[in-house]
């Protein structure tokens, strides 16, 4: 009985460090994943956008917050190259992650408003918006899992809420212009994110200079 | 107070002057400078164009202002010249990213100004970065053949080490003089090869890049790259095996032209034409069938007993028996040789060839109606009979009678009887003796006896006519001559003379009776009997001879010959009986018995009749008669192994 007791302990143990081990995918072959993600989800917001651009009312652009308005401004974030390269791979990624974590609300306001949207490309935008979800949903999957592996300072994450109502607006501009300032603030925050982790990515990738 | 409204109003007046001035001369306040484009090369300056609108005939300057996104403050565009003509470049200091810049440009001349319409930018979104440099392509070598190595650099102020601008980059290629180039995304990598080319084509190859989320870069300016003459392996593995082929085709094509002939037989196996001899196609396809079929009739066709004679290995048996038989056989010999002598054949009746030898003298014999033949059985038998009926009778007549015929063996004393019995035969020869005959020649001997007072001891001369000859007890023997061997028959000799005589006239009369009685056709009876083999039971098979002589009228029935006559054995009584079987067809006339028709099977009665020689004959043949013949079994063969085998036919 012992015998046959320390035979299953040894072999529970040989599975579980196999299991560990197969689930060490390095750091970089991650950040390049994640990179992949995410430009990806930029693309896919900045066609959204183009695609609402093509029956915008022109008045619509006359009243448009600006983007300084974005809910996710608050957040401190590079604004030039310099500074962007002096942050710590920690910050970025904890930058990246705290975008990304900013806009799963908003997506969801907007991929409700979308079908109702007063658009003629409303379902198209729907299952783009749909799309981004996705996008945004297995990125943040394989932030966090990059997070812990980065060390405790990449946990961090900044809270950023959304202060927007829950409707977009009542009459169809007011829609459409809200939907519109939604869908520009979050390409700006997705190509942050993009850059960020291509930043990060080249950092990693000392082995393969060239790919950076 | 006065002064000071004075002034303002000369100043005012002034500049409305001024103002109708302007416009009457024509000139007006510039027109609205249009922004056209803002660009970043490296994510870190940018640089923006206007394009003015009408200067309004007045020199108007430009003037770029902007405004960032979260503060308020107006800033103008730090360099105008950097960048050229109505460009407003922003250097790294002035460059922030992530924020959006609302520009304006303002024309600005005497008459007024005008302000483009802002716009905003996000330097983010408006990277275009410069051309890829250090385009080099070289051609390189491969298994496969040569092919194009292109490689370059990213834009010197591309910053792509630090991963602040991911490059990807695109390049293009196209022969001299084609119009279509042939793109090829190279991604981030910064080489790339293109293969299949054509063997000393000039290609041209340019390359351009992309940031991730940006705009391309312009072609960079175009390489020309010259690729060297090769041979491709593909080709000249396909042209070796062609020629390969064509020589190998050749070769076989030579071969056939070679061996055409035997091909042509092999597949096109020739019509067989007609061998038949002395056919003549031309004249069958004349169409005269009557003288095609009149060529096959071919002389020799069908064969002759010649041909037999010349396929029958012919031995010659010489049967000797003693005391008369020997006597007897001396006297055939004899008479054999007598006949040669006589007719002096050619041919050595001893050589073993002696069936042809034995058909000329057939033939001759038949012809001439003379000289020795050889009887049939039954003809030898009947004249053994009359050997015996003629042992009484005179012998001097005989001997002289046969003279011809006297063999020398005359010096022995021996009494050759038989010869003179064989002498008349050559005249019954000339026609087939049938039993009737022999009747006949039995009753002519008949009469004869009683012509001439029958000795009384001559009882072995006792015969039934009907039945037929009667022979002598035991008296096989003749002696010719002037010897008596028989006491019995003192009176042979004379009776034998007469015998002679009367078998002439016997024979003669003979004659005329189977001429008037029987319907004697054609003509020999005699036939030369060759053995043909010994069988197992020690038979001596004997086969009668056909020759032309068996020829009828128009009737040829050569060939059909299978006689042969069988030894059958050798009785107690030291006699050579014979058998024949004949397997001729047989004619139904009653007359036209050959020795070849014979179809006479030798039956025991017919045999022990002639066995019975030596005893009592009783004339038994008769008894035989049917249709068939029997045949007088009683023969003795010749010395030379010739037995006549006398036609005795029905």
């Amino acid at each position: 009985m012992a015998h046959r007791g320390s035979q299953a302990t040894t072999l529970y143990l040989t599975a579980l460090y196999m299991l560990v081990s197969c689930t060490a995918v390095p750091v970089n072959d991650l950040l390049d994943r994640a990179s992949q993600r995410s430009d990806k989800l930029h693309s896919l917001s900045t066609s959204l956008t183009h695609e609402l651009d093509s029956h915008f009312p022109p008045i619509g652009r006359m009243i448009m917050p600006r983007p300084s308005m974005c809910h996710t401004s608050s957040l401190q974030t590079p604004t030039d190259k310099e500074q962007a390269l002096r942050v710590s791979e920690s910050d970025l990624l904890s930058l990246a992650r705290s975008l990304l974590q900013a806009w799963v609300d908003p997506l969801l306001l907007l991929s409700s408003s979308a079908n109702s949207l007063p658009h003629p490309a409303h379902n198209s935008i729907y299952r783009k918006i749909q799309e981004l979800q996705e996008y945004s949903k297995s990125l943040g999957d394989g932030l966090d899992i990059l997070s812990g592996k980065m060390g405790p300072s990449s946990q961090y994450i900044s809270l950023l809420p959304f202060r927007g109502s829950n409707d977009i607006g009542q009459d169809k501009t007011s829609r459409l212009v809200n939907f519109q300032f939604l869908l520009s603030c979050f390409r700006r925050d997705s190509h942050k994110i993009d850059s960020f982790l291509k930043v990060l990515r080249c950092r990693a990738a000392k082995m393969r200079p060239e790919m950076c | 107070m006065r002064r000071a409204v004075g002034v303002v109003y000369l100043n005012l007046h002034s500049f409305l002057f001024f103002h109708v001035l302007s416009l009457c001369l024509g000139y007006s306040p510039p027109g609205k400078p249009k922004l056209t484009s803002c660009r970043s090369p490296e994510k870190e300056t940018f640089t923006c164009w206007w394009e003015p609108g009408s200067d309004g005939g007045l020199p108007t300057t430009y003037a770029l202002y902007y405004r960032k996104e979260n503060s308020d403050a107006v800033y103008e565009c730090p360099d105008y010249h950097t960048a050229g003509e109505n460009s407003c470049f922003f250097n790294k200091n002035d460059t922030s990213i992530w924020v959006n810049y609302n520009i304006t440009v303002v024309a600005t001349n005497a008459l007024g100004s005008n302000f483009s319409d802002p716009v905003d930018v996000d330097v983010v979104y408006i990277v275009q970065p410069h051309t890829p440099e250090n385009v080099t392509v070289t051609v390189m070598e491969d298994k496969d053949g040569p092919f194009l190595r292109v490689s370059w650099e990213p834009p010197r102020k591309a910053d792509t080490r630090s991963g602040w601008i991911t490059l990807i980059y695109e390049l293009r290629v196209k022969l001299e003089g084609e119009e279509e180039w042939e793109e090829h995304r190279a991604g981030q990598q910064k080489m790339f090869n293109i293969f299949s080319l054509r063997s000393g084509g000039m290609y041209l190859v340019q390359v351009r890049c992309k940031p991730d989320h940006g705009f391309w870069s312009e072609w960079s300016s175009t390489t020309y790259i010259k690729v060297p003459d090769y041979f491709p392996r593909e080709t000249s593995v396909w042209i070796l095996i062609a020629v390969f082929s064509a020589f190998i085709f050749f070769i076989l094509t030579w071969i056939l032209n070679l061996k055409s002939n035997s091909v042509k037989h092999c597949l096109l196996p020739p019509v067989p034409g007609p061998k038949i001899k002395g056919f003549d196609k031309q004249l069958l396809k004349n169409g005269r069938s009557e003288e095609v079929f009149s060529a096959l009739v071919v002389p020799g066709f069908p064969p002759t007993t010649s041909s037999d004679c010349e396929d029958l290995l012919v031995e010659y048996l010489e049967v000797y028996t003693p005391e008369e038989q020997e006597l007897i056989l001396e006297e055939g010999k004899d008479l054999q040789e007598g006949c040669l002598k006589s007719k002096g054949s050619p041919s050595d009746s001893d050589s073993g060839r002696g069936s042809c030898d034995s058909h000329t003298l057939l033939m001759e014999k038949c012809g001439e109606g003379e000289g020795k033949e050889e009887k049939h059985q039954e003809r030898a038998q009947k004249g053994k009979r009359q050997q015996k009926h003629q042992t009484g009778w005179e012998e001097g007549d005989v001997s002289h009678t046969r003279e011809d015929v006297l063999s020398p063996d005359m010096s022995e004393g021996r009494v050759k009887t038989w010869p003179s019995v064989f002498s008349p035969l050559p005249q019954y020869s000339s026609r087939p003796l049938d039993h009737q005959g022999s009747l006949e020649t039995a009753r002519q001997l008949c009469l004869s006896d009683s012509l001439f007072p029958p000795p009384s001891t001559s009882s072995h001369l006792s015969y039934n006519a009907k039945e037929g000859l009667a022979l002598g007890s035991g008296q096989q023997e003749f002696y010719l001559g002037k010897k008596q061997t028989h006491p019995s028959n003192p009176q042979s000799q004379p009776r034998w003379h007469l015998q002679a005589h009367s078998d002439f006239n016997i024979s003669s009369m003979d004659r005329k009776q189977a001429a008037s009685g029987l319907q004697l056709p054609g003509f020999r009876s005699t036939e030369y009997v060759e053995v043909q083999r010994v069988n197992q039971e020690d038979m001596v098979i004997l086969q009668p001879l056909f020759s032309s002589s068996c020829q009828r009228d128009g009737h040829l029935q050569i060939g059909q010959g299978e006689d042969y006559s069988k030894v059958k054995g050798v009785d107690s009584g030291n006699m050579l009986l014979l058998q024949r079987e004949v397997e001729v067809k047989r004619e139904e006339e009653d007359g036209d018995r050959y020795s070849c028709d014979i179809q006479d099977r030798v039956t025991e009665s017919c045999y022990t009749t002639s066995t019975a020689a030596s005893s009592q004959v009783t004339g038994k043949p008769t008894s035989c008669a049917g249709t068939a013949m029997p045949v007088q079994e009683e023969m003795v063969l010749a010395a030379n192994g010739y037995v006549d085998a006398a036609t005795m036919l029905l």
